[in-house]
């Protein structure tokens, strides 16, 4: 898209003023829940989707990255567009609605002009809206995992609250990845018993034989359709969380299973259409659908990507309907004589203010934070500068967290104090605008691990750097096949030099630590969290929750230093997005 | 988009391209690997094949390094194949298995759990009764965890 300077000066001079006068106001005249649900039918199905939602049953910020970098082959490809190339990529015009939820550019302003997003009650609503219109037996209903982990609530009720919510709204069929962290037992009750959707994955077996533990795909009909839906869940659980909540199951990514898979459906079901419903990440599924065929769509998540349009992969069509309840995915279908002849596609913006809650969601979520509000709600400072979690290697909460940790840790042993805390790459968190308050539950919102424990320990520079390439090549390895899909853990203490596009143990250069170049046979105290637990290590007293509300209380004005400690040698960086 | 640059972005995919060092070439060869060979099959690398009907399956990211399952199988008539070896290029032993195959094995398959102590080429031959060798390659990569 090309837009002048005169048109995007418009735009901007327009925010502003209308902000002097009531933003509210503005939001809503602008965005009405109508205009946002706004969808001429087509054909005879239709897909609701969200992904990633990451156990938010109250509205929130929530910012896209800054950055996504990207190794040569994949830049700008989808999967790896953010703020301006991604309004160019999809034609979205700066300072609308579309722009808000889904690219940083002006976060802070366009947060102000329309608001919160997300929230149980407000997805409920958009989803019933949807289905009362089609008409239930013309939907399906589909969730991408990453669902009742990771948040306060989801913490404080073992994913309860969201499960509840779930079964309330009515999804049909869900995978997982972080949902496995309330434990393997309880996620075995909750999937069996509790749950009311089908819980399907072709990519978790049993050591060392192979047997599948949940059914692979499952056949429905809807809107006279026949569909077949596969399952895939987060192939590198196993790696990416604590190995005691999979203990005993395979997970990956298996071509040939899944091949042989929708070969079953086609022959032996006869279906007219094959879904996959997937927390592979955009990226891998996008290398994925090169290698397999015949499947129809692909519900992609992980990687919390949103695209306004399908990727194409030869004759497969991939969406990935961003996280944290940002958006719900319609796609009418026109599936005739065993075919897909049509498409229609809208991730609908749920803004919070805007769209009406539903009734009985609303008291669920009540009924379910009821115990918590008070911890919740307690304020223990303000944010001065925006916080903000996702990029692919740095972020403002990060370094606070940093901070809080160095803090905490600062003169252990009467020797030594922390050198180097990291803090892992998750995609998912909150946003804290600059001015308002922080609260526990923000705290809870964006360290919302049901494995909070923090170790202290001593690692050599050349363990240090050999584990931070280990990292870099699951985030930048150019074969996305090859990559984990998550961002680049963020290390505290350390500046460092990114090269992208180079060989594992070659992209990390000019390491310094607290100001001094790196020496490789010298120990430096190390304090992680949030990862799986390093051998032979015991947890610390105090978890990261706790070490990260205390240093804010302390705080209570909360500035952190904007200026990224990486510096990237081969792609651009952006540091002013959310600012302009 | 013109001509001009057209041909100054394929420039830059070019050289994007050239410069990405991407999986590991199957033909990369290690030293150790070459000792092996040559101590057990008598031929070097750059004499073993490439084929599509050897198929090696094995994860492109390993859940642990010490237990990465394997599977080698061929469309291969079993009555023309004599041996299959596995290798591990960066093991600090890169020989892995031997295994002798009969008609009466009826086909080739083997399926087995291998330990891999970094990032390497995983390599499946195959000797075949006229003397030549063929061979499947597979990168797998053993990593110490990642992020969510």
């Amino acid at each position: 898209m090309s837009l002048s300077r005169r048109e995007f000066l418009g735009h901007s001079a327009l925010a502003l003023s209308s902000l002097a006068l009531a933003p509210e106001a503005f939001a809503r005249k602008h965005a009405s829940f109508e205009k946002l649900m706004e969808f001429k039918p087509y054909g005879n199905l239709t897909l609701v989707f969200i992904s990633d939602f990451h156990g938010h049953l109250k509205p929130m910020y929530f910012a896209e990255p800054m950055n996504l970098l990207a190794p040569e082959p994949l830049k700008g490809t989808p999967g790896y567009l953010a703020g301006m190339d991604f309004l160019k990529f999809y034609n979205i015009k700066p300072g609308s609605v579309e722009a808000y939820m889904g690219s940083c550019v002006s976060f802070i302003k366009l947060a102000r002009m329309y608001g919160m997003t997300g929230g149980g009650p407000q997805v409920a609503t958009v989803i019933k809206a949807i289905v009362n219109e089609r008409g239930r037996d013309k939907c399906l209903v589909l969730d991408g995992g990453d669902t009742w982990a990771t948040s306060g609530i989801a913490v404080k009720t073992d994913g309860m609250a969201v499960v509840d919510w779930l079964n309330y709204v009515g999804f049909d069929y869900m995978v997982a990845h972080w949902d496995v962290t309330v434990g393997k037992e309880k996620f075995l009750d909750i999937v069996k018993n509790k749950l009311k959707a089908k819980f399907i994955s072709y990519n978790i077996t049993e050591e060392p034989f192979g047997d599948l533990v949940f059914p692979p795909y499952d056949v429905v009909e809807r809107g006279g359709v026949k569909i077949g839906i596969i399952g895939s869940s987060f192939p590198f659980t196993p790696l990416a969380n604590p190995r005691v909540y999979t203990e005993g199951w395979s997970f990956g990514v298996r071509p040939d299973e899944l091949q042989k898979y929708v070969n079953e459906l086609r022959e032996k079901h006869k279906v007219d259409l094959v879904l996959l419903l997937s927390h592979d990440g955009l990226p891998l599924d996008i290398a994925l659908m090169k290698i397999v065929k015949g499947i129809d769509i692909v519900i992609s998540g992980h990687t919390h990507d949103i695209t306004p349009t399908p990727v194409k992969v030869g004759n497969t069509l991939i969406v990935s309907p961003g996280s944290h309840g940002k958006f719900v995915g319609r796609m009418d279908l026109d599936v005739r004589n065993g075919k897909l002849h049509g498409y229609r596609l809208k991730l609908i913006p749920v803004l919070s203010d805007v769209v009406p809650e539903d009734k009985g969601a609303r008291e669920l979520v009540k009924k379910w934070y009821a115990p918590y509000e008070k911890e919740f709600n307690t304020v223990i400072g303000t944010a001065q500068t925006m916080l903000y979690k996702r990029d692919t290697v740095f972020s403002t909460w990060d370094r606070l967290i940093g901070e809080a940790l160095a803090d905490y840790y600062h003169g252990v042993d009467a020797v030594m104090s922390l050198d180097v805390g990291t803090s892992p790459g998750f995609r998912w968190g909150t946003t804290v605008l600059p001015g308002q308050r922080i609260t526990v539950e923000h705290v809870y919102d964006v360290l919302g691990m049901t494995y909070p424990e923090v170790f202290i320990m001593k690692r050599k520079g050349r363990d240090l750097l050999a584990l931070w390439e280990d990292v870099a090549d699951n985030v930048f390895n150019p074969n996305p096949l090859y990559q984990q899909g998550g961002d680049m853990s963020r290390i505290y203490g350390v500046e460092y030099e990114l090269k992208i596009n180079t060989k594992q143990g070659d992209r990390i250069r000019n390491v310094r630590i607290k100001g001094k170049p790196i020496e490789l046979d010298k120990e430096y105290l190390v304090a992680v969290y949030g990862g799986p637990p390093p051998m032979g290590v015991q947890p610390e007293k105090k978890n990261i929750r706790e070490i990260v509300i205390d240093y804010i209380r302390k705080k209570k004005d909360v500035h952190v230093d904007r200026k990224p400690n990486v510096k990237v040698l081969d792609h651009p960086y952006n540091t002013d997005c959310y600012w302009r | 988009m013109n001509r001009r640059k057209f041909l100054a972005l394929s420039a830059v995919a070019v050289m994007g391209l050239a410069m990405v060092p991407g999986v590991q070439p199957a033909h990369a060869s290690t030293p150790r690997l070459e000792e092996e060979l040559k101590k057990r099959l008598g031929v070097s690398l750059a004499q073993i094949k490439e084929v599509p009907d050897v198929k090696l399956t094995a994860p492109t990211i390993a859940e642990s390094g010490a237990n990465v399952p394997v599977t080698v199988e061929s469309t291969i008539p079993i009555e023309r194949v004599e041996h299959l070896w596995i290798f591990v290029d960066k093991n600090p032993v890169p020989w892995i298995a031997d295994v002798k195959l009969t008609p009466m094995n009826g086909q080739v398959f083997f399926s087995t759990r291998i330990k891999m102590g970094e990032t390497s080429n995983v390599r499946a031959i195959l000797k075949l009764k006229d003397g030549s060798y063929v061979m499947a390659t597979k990168e797998v990569k053993v990593t110490a965890g990642g992020c969510g």
